[in-house]
């Protein structure tokens, strides 16, 4: 029944079991949330309203709340591509690190400044892709050669992207910044002002840059590749069934690698516009939870990239509101991982009750 | 332990009390009506054959009585007492065992462990259980060794596993399903003989089969079932034959093709004869050669060993030989999915024997695999995209698929074919089995350069009229010119549809012959590995 | 290199391989029955936590740690119900678990204790075997650890024990490879990976135990640090038997201890480098370097009748 409605009439398909699942996991975490803020002792409506200040009260929030979603979508988008050939990329926060380390170096000793036509930041742009699509090549060739489970390895591979990460930052022959004394930090020195990403309104107290449109047409695009091309049915064909794509001419390994370095590369891509859009300075620990913020956003999504972007403006609203609340109605952080938590459990389970559709 | 002792004494085939009966039992599975109203009782110490072809509802009914699944309506009773099983557990708990088509045995562990799943708490007795297996080994007339590893056996002795983790158990209901088809000729002997013995200790023998021999040989009574329906009994079968087929198929076994005959396990006796034009006498044009293939496996187990063999434009070779003699590997090889230890492989006068499977299919090599859920199809995807699945690209144009060119395109094969689907865009697993080869075959068959047509096991599970339609395609295909190499299992397939047949034991070609239903014997002999 | 330099090596390499020792083990036997707990993390994670807690608040480390076990019993079942009777995805659902516990620990840490952070917490005591620990140089640093240590040890002997030679082993067994067979045999499937999801929350926790309140008494947050994927890795090293797991685990402890070490010896390596070692290890481990490794055939795969 349900499964005809969802079939022909668009209003089926919005209210499809699918997305109705997804909403309801979102909304009963929510509650579950706001029941343990209470538990907390902490006053519910102070802490909403911390909320709403963190995510829309000013236009600096707000522009923060949607250069944060930028990161997520793209590492969800990347979660879903690679998902239709039935892989599993986990290493979204490994991928965003290396990108923004390749961005960084790039524009802060590429010699790129001086050069036209926006390239002192495309460029560490590139870098920063080239670095994601690598990280996630090395999870291919390990699957293709041996094949080893993607999600171990791309786990694996982010832990040590991390780590490298603090190396470079802490190592002076990498890209820490001169020390001066005995109390300087360890991160890299600033990126020039060429480099950094131009903003859309070119207003710094509404610091949305450039990021925004570029994410969107790669939405769009890699929607279209999924729904529409010969490719993307070639995805699904070998997430489905290697052998049978195999005999059928679809090279398994091709699609593998393209597959993961594709996912690779956007998460290489987001951590570009983080340093270059927002942070302007390489630190450790700057990827921290975003990469699982991105995963979970393309678990919710359930194969869409419409919802992936839902998906990541709803979290990308959601952390900007949780470090309000932790700041001022002193609600921590790891709250938020919490509802997260829940939302993929639920979903995870949610699957069953989807299988018992009639007919 | 004793009730066995007990119902010896019933040991005469009287007419008693049923064991098990069954009152208008009936199951859907989603819209498919697998059984419909069936009603039938076993007696206690009687071989009963449910005979039908593929498709007719046997599984269906072994399964519910196994617990498997549970029937929509109707009611059982096993010894007098209402039967509802909702498990296997409360099978077995009744007395009722069960050896399944498709194995379920746990491949690297020994035979010993896999008897033992299920049967025994805490620590093993390993030297009690072996010697157990050896006591029930001689009962029944057959040796096993308790140590052996299941991957190591082959397919008669694995099933010979299956069936001792049955008798072990002292059932009082012993059911079979079809499990005649992976043996050799000695070895159905064998088999059929452990139902008798089974069924003289007083234990009741269900045997679920399509073949008509086997109810000649062995059937005390029989039922046969036809789409899920029960159209026809007979307490003495051996005399009626004919009727039994006639309700089996609805029709006459003259007026069937000769070859499609052959599966229902009865070749006549001037089976084959000349069903095509001329046979080519001498491999004028070798279309395929096949020089010296071996294979050994990552264990060291050589699989295929030094494997000649040439076949030409019209010809249909035949490779008889039990399932795991190296019939998978060969067409692994030949289809491009794995690569031999060493040998050459031609098609014309390509090399084919490191290609990919796309430069195969490139050369007119066309594959219906064995197990076509497996290689041959994906489920999820489409019938349209099923059937173009090796050359999608002729339906794109700058990277986006024509849908509607495709969808038009399967439409017009699928009449050609006589593939039916509600349209072309259903899922392929919503397709019959014998439609899902038919696809297959829909794919495989319009390659626009056949060369070669390499058939493994085309027609297991097809009812009838499936298998008939295969037949017809596969004839086609030579009279085109292509060469044809047919791996079975199922000689009387092979008799009655190949030019030649070559068998294969243990990865070696033992010898060849004419496909002629005089060299019955001599085949069957070598492929229980004697030279001749 | 001295005697005394390579047992405190020693010494130390196996205390930091206990942790992954217990749930590299308590992992094996939920994957040899089918079942892929990517929750290891999560659930050690719990363990640490609760044990840290309890021991902080009764200022009994006995007691914490019955505390921990009790823990990280709801979260064994949630793994277990999703990947058995709701047939979820079991990476998505070990994750997701994950995500929960460190959100949860974290969050739970900072109301209980929050600012005094850093607070020493009641620890397990020191064990020696009986003539062991006065062996010369070696003695001491080798065989002076937290008994918990022998106690896993034991515990990890007798699960070898029942896999290889009780019936519920072969059930084990047969769950992973062949789950049909056991259903035909009239086991219940379900039952028994159950029991194995429940025996590596057990033993994670007893891992996670044992970093807060076995080694370095306290907890942090997040400080099971990948350990629960180092565990996972550590199986598929080890090809899914119990020596060539430990094995595994040893090897991750010493790659761990070298942080410690190299330093004392001089040699100038980036630290950060060192913590990466581990992790380089067993991508190398899962990338092949081991051989081709053979899992259970239906790991992974929620079994349906």
């Amino acid at each position: 029944m349900s499964d005809i409605r969802s079939r022909y009439s668009p209003l089926g398909r919005a209210l499809s079991p699918s997305l109705l699942i997804s909403m309801a996991a979102v909304l009963a975490a929510a509650l579950i949330g706001l029941g343990l803020i209470f538990l907390m002792q902490v006053s519910v409506p102070d802490a909403i309203a911390a909320f709403i200040d963190g995510t829309i009260g000013s236009p600096y929030s707000l522009a923060a709340s949607i250069n944060r979603s930028i990161a997520f979508a793209l590492v969800g988008i990347g979660f879903v591509f690679a998902n239709r050939a039935n892989l599993v990329n986990v290493g979204g926060e490994g991928q965003i690190a290396v990108g923004g380390i390749a961005a960084t170096a790039v524009a802060l000793y590429g010699g790129v400044e001086n050069l036209p036509l926006g390239l002192p930041y495309l460029l560490p742009l590139l870098a920063a892709v080239l670095a994601g699509a690598f990280w996630g090549a090395i999870a291919a060739a390990l699957k293709i050669k041996a094949g080893t489970n993607e999600v171990i390895s791309t786990l694996l591979l982010s832990f040590i992207a991390v780590w490298l990460l603090y190396w470079t930052v802490q190592s002076e022959h990498l890209l820490r910044k001169p020390m001066t004394n005995s109390a300087t930090l360890p991160e890299s020195l600033e990126i020039p002002d060429a480099t950094k990403l131009p903003l859309l309104t070119g207003d710094y107290s509404f610091p949305l840059h450039i990021g925004l449109p570029i994410t969107i047409v790669i939405a769009i695009v890699l929607g279209v590749v999924l729904a529409r091309t010969l490719f993307g049915l070639q995805l699904r064909a070998v997430g489905l069934n290697p052998a049978a794509a195999s005999r059928a001419g679809i090279s398994y390994a091709r699609t593998v690698l393209i597959s993961l370095a594709v996912a690779g590369a956007l998460g290489g891509l987001a951590g570009g516009f983080m340093l270059l859009g927002e942070q302007y300075v390489l630190k450790d620990g700057f990827s921290s939870g975003y990469g699982f913020d991105g995963l979970v956003a393309g678990l919710l999504a359930r194969g869409s990239i419409v919802g992936v972007i839902a998906a990541a403006l709803l979290f990308g609203f959601l952390r900007s509101g949780g470090i309000n609340m932790e700041m001022v109605a002193e609600v921590p952080t790891a709250l938020v991982m919490v509802i997260q938590g829940l939302i993929v459990i639920m979903l995870a389970g949610a699957a069953y009750f989807l299988e018992r559709r009639p007919g | 332990m004793s009730t066995a002792t007990a119902l010896a004494t019933a040991s005469e085939r009287v007419p008693s009390e049923p064991l098990l009966t069954l009152q208008g039992v009936t199951k859907r599975f989603g819209s498919l009506l697998a059984l419909s109203d069936a009603s039938l009782e076993i007696r206690p110490g009687e071989i009963h054959c449910i005979l039908g072809e593929n498709g007719a509802g046997k599984s269906t009914l072994c399964n519910l009585v196994f617990g498997a699944h549970t029937p929509d309506a109707g009611t059982m009773t096993f010894r007098g007492r209402p039967y509802r099983p909702s498990g296997p557990a409360d099978a077995l708990a009744a007395g009722i065992a069960m050896v399944h088509q498709h194995f379920s045995l746990v491949h690297d562990m020994t035979v010993i462990d896999n008897v033992v799943l299920g049967q025994e708490r805490g620590i093993i007795n390993t030297k009690a259980w072996a010697r157990r297996l050896e006591q029930l080994g001689g009962d029944y007339g057959f040796a096993l060794d308790p140590f052996a590893k299941i991957d190591d056996l082959s397919v008669g002795e694995r099933q010979r596993v299956e069936i001792v983790k049955c008798l072990i158990r002292e059932p009082r209901l012993f059911v079979l399903d079809e499990p005649t088809a992976v043996l050799l000729p000695d070895e159905i002997e064998a088999l059929l003989d452990v139902c008798r013995r089974v069924a003289q200790k007083g234990c009741g023998v269900v045997l679920v089969t399509h073949k008509l021999a086997e109810i000649k040989k062995a059937a005390d009574r029989v039922t046969v079932l036809r789409g899920g329906r029960l159209v026809a009994r007979s307490d003495h079968p051996a005399q009626e034959i004919d009727a039994l087929v006639r309700a089996m198929i609805q029709g006459e076994l003259q007026s069937l093709d000769k070859s499609a005959a052959s599966a229902l396990g009865v070749a006549e006796e001037d089976g084959g004869g000349p069903h095509r034009p001329t046979p080519p006498e001498t491999p004028a044009d070798e279309v395929l050669q096949i020089n010296g293939l071996t294979v050994i496996d990552g264990q060291g187990v050589t699989r295929l060993d030094n494997f000649t063999l040439s076949v030409g434009r019209g010809e249909i070779v035949g490779i008889a030989g039990v399932e795991g003699n190296g019939q998978s590997e060969l067409g692994a090889v030949l289809s491009g999915m794995a690569t031999p230890t060493s040998g050459h492989v031609y098609v014309g006068d390509i090399e084919t024997t490191e290609l990919t499977p796309k430069e195969i299919t490139a050369t007119g090599f066309a594959v219906v695999p064995e197990d076509r859920h497996a290689t041959g199809c994906i489920l999820e995807l489409s019938v349209a995209e099923n059937i173009f699945l090796n050359r999608l690209d002729t339906f794109t144009s700058y990277g986006f698929l024509s849908r509607g060119a495709l969808t038009a395109a399967a439409g017009e094969l699928m009449t050609r074919f006589d593939v039916r689907a509600q349209t072309p865009d259903v899922p392929f697993s919503a397709l019959s089995g014998g439609n899902q080869q038919k696809a297959v075959l829909a794919r495989e068959l319009t390659l626009p350069n056949l060369k070669v047509l390499l058939a493994a096991q085309p027609t297991r599970g097809l009812d009838v009229g499936a298998v008939a339609a295969v037949y017809g395609h596969i004839r086609k295909a030579c009279e085109r010119g292509a060469a044809v190499l047919l791996i079975s299992s199922e000689l009387d397939e092979l008799i009655a549809v190949a030019d030649r047949i070559v068998v294969l034991y243990r990865g070696r070609i033992m010898g060849s012959c004419a496909a002629d239903p005089t060299e019955r014997e001599k085949i069957g002999a070598m492929m229980a590995g004697q030279l001749q | 290199m001295t005697w005394e330099v390579l047992a405190v090596f020693l010494g130390s390499s196996l205390r930091l391989a206990t942790p992954l020792l217990l749930a590299g083990v308590g992992e094996l036997v939920s994957e040899r029955a089918g079942v892929l707990n990517m929750s290891v993390e999560g659930m050690m994670l719990t363990g640490a936590f609760a044990a840290a807690i309890g021991s902080w608040a009764t200022g009994q480390p006995l007691i914490g740690l019955g505390i921990g076990i009790i823990a990280v019993i709801p979260v064994a079942l949630i793994q277990a119900v999703l990947s058995n009777t709701l047939r979820a995805n079991q990476i998505v659902t070990g994750i997701g678990i994950n995500i929960l516990v460190l959100g949860a620990t974290t969050l739970g840490y900072r109301e209980l204790i929050g600012a005094r952070s850093r607070t020493e917490i009641p620890g397990l005591s020191m064990w020696s075997p009986p003539g062991l620990g006065r062996i010369p140089v070696f003695g001491d640093a080798l065989f002076e650890q937290v008994w918990l240590l022998y106690a896993g040890l034991a515990i990890i002997a007798i699960t070898a024990l029942v896999l290889r030679y009780t019936s519920f082993g072969i059930a084990i067994h047969a769950a992973g490879a062949e789950p049909r067979a056991v259903d035909k045999s009239g086991l219940s499937v379900s039952f028994i990976r159950y029991c194995c999801v429940l025996f590596t929350g057990f033993m994670s926790s007893l891992g996670g135990a044992f970093l807060s309140i076995g080694d370095i008494h306290t907890f942090t947050e997040g400080m099971t640090r990948g350990a629960g994927y180092l565990a996972i890795a550590s199986v598929i090293f080890g090809k899914w038997k119990i020596g060539g797991t430990i094995l595994a685990c040893l090897l991750f402890g010493a790659a761990t201890a070298l942080q410690f070490q190299l330093p004392t010896l001089g040699i100038d390596v980036p630290n950060a480098l060192l913590i990466m070692l581990p992790y380089l290890l067993a991508l190398l481990a899962v990338g092949g370097l081991a051989g081709r490794q053979t899992a259970p055939r239906a790991l992974g795969e929620p079994f349906r009748r």
